[in-house]
């Protein structure tokens, strides 16, 4: 008899900051196919297709743009036209972000009918959500380059570098995805309020609007906002052609490694309860 | 010689059943302030300990409720025991509620591959499959059609001919033989016998005695949780008859 290849151990011990990265890449070629269902499942039967993508991103910034320039009469912070601004806001923050941390922190309660019949682990569930909303993002930067050399505007070299603040985002999104999963295991109205939580945050950053708008004396509120930090790094190199100051990259580096590391030990310890408490 | 395939070790499972049903945050903080919180556990296997050799046809039988389709998830591991251990070596199907974690928006043929990769099988060994898979199922023509067009029956020919496609080291099967027409229970039972020749540890939950009787070597069964009697096939199942 040749020796097994697998075995289910129910007291083996978890690894909480071991296990998940561990799982996560056996199960690669498994999340790739996910994550690709994800994309082509939501776009396949469209006339659209992929360009539902990028729609809703799109329109927000028309929405935004039409608001700011002509009600308001503001150009943002720089010389650069404000419509990059507000797409690269949103599309680091809406679309990455913030529809990032739903999809991720509904991702147990989605895939519950396979985790209730097939010994997959949680972690998958949560990284594809997350994969998903990377790659949301990253289609939606094609159209903004695009949009950069519209405007006459151009593409620095610092483009090269966006994967920095693309990796962190991820990083960050998952381990708050994760976080927001544990919990919704135990309260299913979890994502409501999460809902109404992304919502305050993305609008304590500046996305939107210009942020010369903002008083000085309240600006420290904006800036204790990780958010604003990967906002200034990516907007430095995806269109300035700057580094943001160093301590929005620490600030930056340390928020994803610390988020990602205490939402996948939160996450490790608690997602096999799902198919109990389901 | 070898290890079992199977090792049960004193293992209870309880579902935890929140006693005011509090699902929302908003009730859950109102019964918090109330000091109210307790959870009732509900004790759906007590103390379950035992081994199957590798190779056996084991069934499991007992009446609605007795805990039957909770260990056979426990042992696919889904469900983590409360306590106890259980230690399943080997490369395991579960044929549990056929047809759940296909998603009805693919085509067969993607459901193929990725029903398969769930299962633990790598991508490229599913694509090269696919066709057999179809072919042994009676869905070629359907195959770039989504399931959503399938009718429950074929569906659950899908996924029992993904899930017994390549041989599997130990077979969960909760009530399939029981699903489809009578020419799909045959080919089913027929393709279950060549895996049992074959090596293939089977756990069996079944209403269907003549079925257990038949496949069975030995017999659990199973009430409220607990173990009454495990034994020789035909003994228990005599037993359990007399008693219903």
């Amino acid at each position: 008899m040749t020796e097994t290849t697998t075995i289910y151990d129910s007291a083996a011990p978890h690894r909480g900051l071991v296990d998940p990265f561990k799982n996560t890449w056996e199960k690669r070629h498994l999340i790739g196919l996910l994550v690709a269902r994800d994309l082509t499942l939501r776009y396949k039967r469209s006339v659209l297709g992929v360009w539902w993508t990028l729609l809703n991103p799109l329109l927000t910034t028309l929405v935004f743009w039409f608001v700011f320039s002509t009600i308001f009469t503001r150009q943002g912070d720089s010389d650069a036209p404000f419509v990059v601004y507000l797409l690269s806001g949103i599309l680091l923050i809406q679309t990455f972000f913030s529809q990032g941390a739903v999809a991720c922190g509904s991702s147990l309660i989605a895939g519950r009918s396979v985790l209730s019949k097939i010994r997959v682990p949680g972690e998958v569930f949560a990284v594809t959500a997350s994969l998903a909303a990377a790659v949301n993002f990253a289609i939606g930067l094609a159209i903004l380059l695009v949009l950069q050399l519209a405007t006459g505007w151009g593409v620095p070299w610092t483009v090269l570098l966006v994967p920095i603040p693309t990796i962190a985002m991820l990083m960050f999104v998952t381990g708050f995805g994760m976080l927001i999963a544990s919990a919704a295991i135990h309260f299913y109205d979890v994502l409501d309020f999460v809902r109404v939580l992304l919502m305050l945050l993305v609008w304590m950053v500046p996305t939107f609007y210009p942020v010369d708008i903002v008083p000085e004396k309240w600006r420290i509120f904006i800036e204790i906002n990780p958010l604003y930090s990967y906002l200034e790094v990516f907007r430095g190199f995806m269109y300035e052609g700057t580094f943001a100051p160093a301590w929005n990259f620490i600030y930056m580096t340390g928020s994803a490694l610390l988020m990602l590391l205490v939402g996948v030990w939160v996450f490790s310890r608690s997602w096999r309860q799902a198919a109990v408490r389901m | 010689m070898s290890q079992p395939a199977i090792t049960v070790d004193k293992v209870s499972l309880a579902y935890r059943v929140a006693k005011d049903r509090a699902g929302t945050m908003k009730e859950f903080a109102i019964n918090l302030l109330k000091r109210q919180v307790q959870y009732e556990p509900l004790w759906a296997l007590d103390n379950v300990s035992f081994d199957v050799p590798k190779g056996e046809v084991f069934a499991v039988v007992g009446p609605n409720g007795a805990g039957k389709s909770t260990l056979l998830k426990v042992l696919a591991g889904v469900l983590p025991p409360t306590s106890g251990r259980v230690v399943v070596r080997g490369l395991v199907s579960p044929l549990i509620e056929l047809g759940g974690g296909m998603n009805h928006e693919m085509t067969g043929r993607e459901n193929i591959v990725l029903f398969g990769t769930l299962l633990g099988r790598p991508p490229d060994v599913m694509r090269q499959r696919v066709d057999a898979i179809a072919e042994w199922a009676e869905l070629t023509e359907f195959l770039d059609h989504p399931l959503r067009g399938y009718s429950t029956g074929m569906s659950s020919r899908l996924a029992f001919a993904i899930a017994t496609d390549v041989k599997p080291e130990i077979l969960l099967v909760d009530e399939v033989l029981s699903v489809g027409d009578e020419k799909f229970r045959r080919k089913s039972t027929q393709r279950i016998t060549e895996l049992m020749d074959g090596g293939t540890t089977v756990i069996l939950v079944s209403h269907n005695l003549p079925t257990v009787r038949r496949m069975a070597e030995r017999v659990m069964w199973l009430d409220r949780g607990r173990i009454k009697a495990i034994g020789d096939a035909e003994e228990i199942v005599d037993a359990y008859e007399a008693s219903v």
